[in-house]
């Protein structure tokens, strides 16, 4: 199936005064995972039905000790294995995941990217803070090398948080709208909101919508000295969930069929976990506002995919804001169970194992579910989505 | 003197020592110790701040600039990113508990985040192994940090963004809180930007070439690159109803902006997108490029950079585009706060009456003629209409334009 991306009846050269606006319900289109437990949308879903798990003996990964011998983490994951060789040997890991949740991304969805349309395509991915061990890896040569400035120059723009999504859009020559949310736990979230927006206002028309976060000694230690005393935490791990995401009438007036609808996206600022005010009754207000924005009741929701990750003050927060909201009967959707602790990476898998629920289940078509988010910060965040089977639609090719 | 004050003594010098990373025998009361120490501000309120805590008295000047967050807590780039709201709010002069009650968040943009707390972390690598780093850095390694802080800082419950597109970053930031409040999603927010100067990007950049020796001189024939700055920005923003309202003083209206992706290259500028970016910033303010008056460069004085910013302003302006000028040349490229510091110059610019000036200027460039930075020294004029320019690596532009309010 074609579409175009340009919205009916508006030249993107027209002048447009505070553009368009549209009422903010977000088409997916299509997606991609690349995950420990499977890469690609087809796997991702067989392995989450078949209730695989993707934690793997990481032992020789790195010359650098680690921590624990098991993460959720791809110790054989070659980018070029799956981009080829040209052009991508000077990627970072980070970097590495996200093109290739873009590029999945874009080979699931049925909405064509053409030299029409790429100007009003873009990318908004979540992340921590970049690739931490290319950051890392960056500072450790200014302090080992004979003189501090015999750093790799080719290298330096992988210091940049942005990094990922520039160069994915270089990849996919997409020019529209390219944001890099630095939001950790809630990254997924921020990113989808920060979609929202922008094509609400009529500032793109197709956005690959994400977050990223890579496995290295770093990551592995920075949360083993934080949070080594909760034994039955998720381990870290690693990966990339990317969505096209799409403005949702535009899709449904082409007579197109999305995965899901994202109904809305809420965020909000509390204290941490055991500070006032109570982030806990914070994220019910937040999956409320969530719910009320999407003209949704809480007992229409059937399944919550949220972040739990074994810490218990952040568990507790979480709990006591999906009670707050949804009540006790809600089903949790755990995926840090199925792919690890994968940090600002989570909030998209959480949502990836959604759709993975809904891709080859025709009985649950048009059921509604929430994704949640918490932060050691106090941040946190709701989305509300219905979701569709696949299947429903001719495929592109 | 008394073993007791002698005592206290020790402990005084062990907490300076700490927070500024030397030896307890290097600090004296005179000579190079104190000149190369006494204008770090920040460092001064956290020393205050710990001695606060550690003998649970009060000593009003730790608490200066910062209310709510504890200096010891947040890496530098959140504190700069929270003081920076502070004095925002406080300049704004809202009240805090209405701001506090209100739907108000932030949006931060920022290049390297924590980049400070990240060098930390790395210095520990190398000398003690991974295992032995300081849990209390890992947590402050997250970027999103930035904005949690000024959530924090000012108790504001909203969403809290931080942006991390490099160098055009605060930029992004104003655009989203101009879209948060113009929907309604939000009352109030807070924009801007932070970053902390690195060894790490002041090497790469060095090993770019993109380092001036000397000093930063933007549109100058001879110019050599640029200087690596820090610090934070921001800015107060909410609807032209609430600020009449309360009888505010207004500095500017934001009138739109404009993002797009060279998609090209991730470090080499590209005037064609550039050009682009600044259709979309004018056709999403609804305005023509003739009423632009002023443009706020993004002017990093390194020779790439401004032969191509040059470039789109002459294709989207002609011949005779409005002046241009760089104030990099005064404060240093802050990275992702820079196009914070531009929106804010530019604030001033349209509240002030002048244009601010490109400093350090000597001889035109041929290779860029038409172009007015106005040199070396401020002029007054009264613009109506500025644009802020910001351009980063990935491609990320962003262009931002405000106005003076009718």
């Amino acid at each position: 199936m074609n579409a175009t991306a340009t919205a009916p009846g508006v030249s993107p050269d027209a002048p447009r005064p505070h553009d368009t606006l549209r009422d903010g319900t977000l088409a997916i289109t299509g997606w991609g995972v690349v995950s420990s437990l499977a890469i690609g949308a087809d796997e991702f879903t067989t392995a989450v039905g078949a209730g695989r798990s993707g934690l793997r003996d990481v032992t020789g990964m790195f010359d650098e000790e680690l921590p624990e011998d098991e993460a959720f983490a791809m110790p054989d994951f070659r980018v070029r294995d799956h981009l080829g060789r040209k052009g991508t040997s000077f990627f970072d890991r980070s970097t590495s995941l996200a093109l290739l949740g873009c590029t999945l991304a874009l080979d699931d969805t049925d909405l064509l990217v053409t030299d029409d349309n790429r100007d009003r395509v873009g990318i908004v991915l979540g992340t921590t803070a970049g690739s931490i061990k290319a950051t890392s890896d960056y500072s450790r040569e200014t302090l080992v090398n004979d003189r501090p400035y015999l750093v790799n120059p080719v290298l330096f723009p992988n210091t940049v948080m942005n990094c990922a999504a520039g160069q994915s859009a270089i990849w996919h020559k997409l020019k529209g709208v390219n944001a890099t949310i630095a939001g950790g736990q809630l990254a997924g979230l921020s990113a989808l909101r920060y979609a929202r927006n922008q094509i609400r206002r009529g500032y793109a028309d197709a956005l690959l919508v994400g977050s990223v976060e890579e496995f290295s000694p770093h990551t592995a230690w920075f949360a083993h000295r934080q949070h080594s005393e909760w034994e039955g935490r998720a381990r870290v791990g690693e990966g990339s969930a990317v969505f096209m995401v799409e403005d949702a009438a535009t899709v449904r007036e082409a007579g197109r069929q999305p995965d899901a609808e994202v109904l809305a996206v809420e965020a909000g600022t509390y204290g941490p976990p055991g500070r006032s005010p109570d982030a806990g009754e914070g994220l019910a207000n937040c999956v409320l506002r969530a719910l009320k924005r999407a003209g949704v009741e809480p007992s229409e929701v059937r399944a919550v995919a949220s972040g739990e990750c074994g810490i218990a003050p952040l568990d507790d927060v979480e709990r006591r804001g999906v009670e707050g909201a949804l009540g006790t009967e809600v089903w949790h959707v755990r995926a840090k169970e199925w792919v690890g602790e994968c940090q600002s990476a989570a909030g998209s898998l959480q949502l990836a194992a959604l759709l993975a629920g809904h891709r080859g289940h025709p009985e649950l078509d048009g059921a509604v579910s929430v994704v949640t988010s918490v932060s050691a910060d106090g941040s946190v965040g709701a989305a509300v989505l219905r979701g569709w089977h696949r299947g429903r639609r001719a495929d592109r090719s | 003197m008394s073993e007791a004050r002698e005592q206290h003594l020790d402990e005084l010098r062990e907490i300076v020592a700490e927070v500024l990373e030397v030896e307890p025998e290097e600090i004296t009361e005179t000579g190079s110790f104190v000149e190369e120490h006494e204008a770090d501000s920040l460092r001064a309120i956290e020393i205050l701040a710990r001695i606060e805590k550690k003998y649970k008295i009060d000593i009003p000047q730790a608490k200066t600039m910062l209310r709510t967050v504890s200096p010891a807590d947040w890496g530098r780039t959140s504190l700069f990113a929270a003081a920076a709201a502070r004095l925002a709010v406080e300049d704004s002069g809202i009240d805090q508990e209405l701001l506090s009650a209100a739907a108000a968040g932030s949006s931060i943009g920022t290049t390297s985040g924590e980049s400070q707390v990240i060098e930390q972390l790395t210095a520990e690598w190398v000398h003690e192994g991974l295992s032995g780093i300081t849990p209390a850095y890992a947590a402050q390694v997250p970027a999103s940090r930035l904005a949690n802080a000024v959530n924090q800082e000012l108790g504001l419950s909203g969403e809290a963004v931080t942006l991390s597109t490099a160098c055009s970053a605060s930029n992004y930031a104003l655009g989203y809180a101009y879209d948060q409040i113009l929907t309604g999603d939000a009352d109030y927010m807070i924009a801007g930007g932070a970053d902390s100067v690195c060894r790490w990007a002041h090497a790469g950049f060095y090993r770019l070439g993109a380092l001036t020796e000397k000093v930063c001189s933007p549109f100058d024939k001879d110019r050599s690159g640029i200087l690596t700055g820090e610090g934070g920005a921001a800015l107060f923003l909410e609807t032209l109803e609430s600020a009449t309202a309360r009888g505010a003083h207004i500095y500017a209206e934001v009138l739109g902006y404009g993002l797009n992706c060279d998609a090209n290259h991730m470090v080499a500028p590209d005037p064609v997108s550039i050009a682009e970016c600044m259709r979309r910033a004018h056709r999403n303010a609804g305005i023509s490029p003739a009423d632009v008056d002023y443009i706020c460069a993004h002017g990093t004085g390194t020779p790439a950079n401004d032969t191509m910013e040059a470039k789109a302003v002459v294709e989207v302006f002609g011949e005779r585009p409005p002046p241009i000028s760089s104030i990099k040349s005064m404060l240093g490229h802050t990275m992702g706060a820079a196009s914070g510091f531009g929106a804010i110059a530019s604030a001033l610019a349209l509240d002030e009456g002048f244009l601010p000036p490109t400093t350090n200027y000597r001889t035109p460039d041929p290779g860029m003629p038409g172009i007015d930075p106005v040199p070396n020294e401020s002029r007054p004029a009264r613009p109506k209409v500025v644009q802020n320019n910001g351009f980063a690596f990935g491609g990320n532009n962003a262009i931002t334009i405000l106005g003076q309010v009718a």
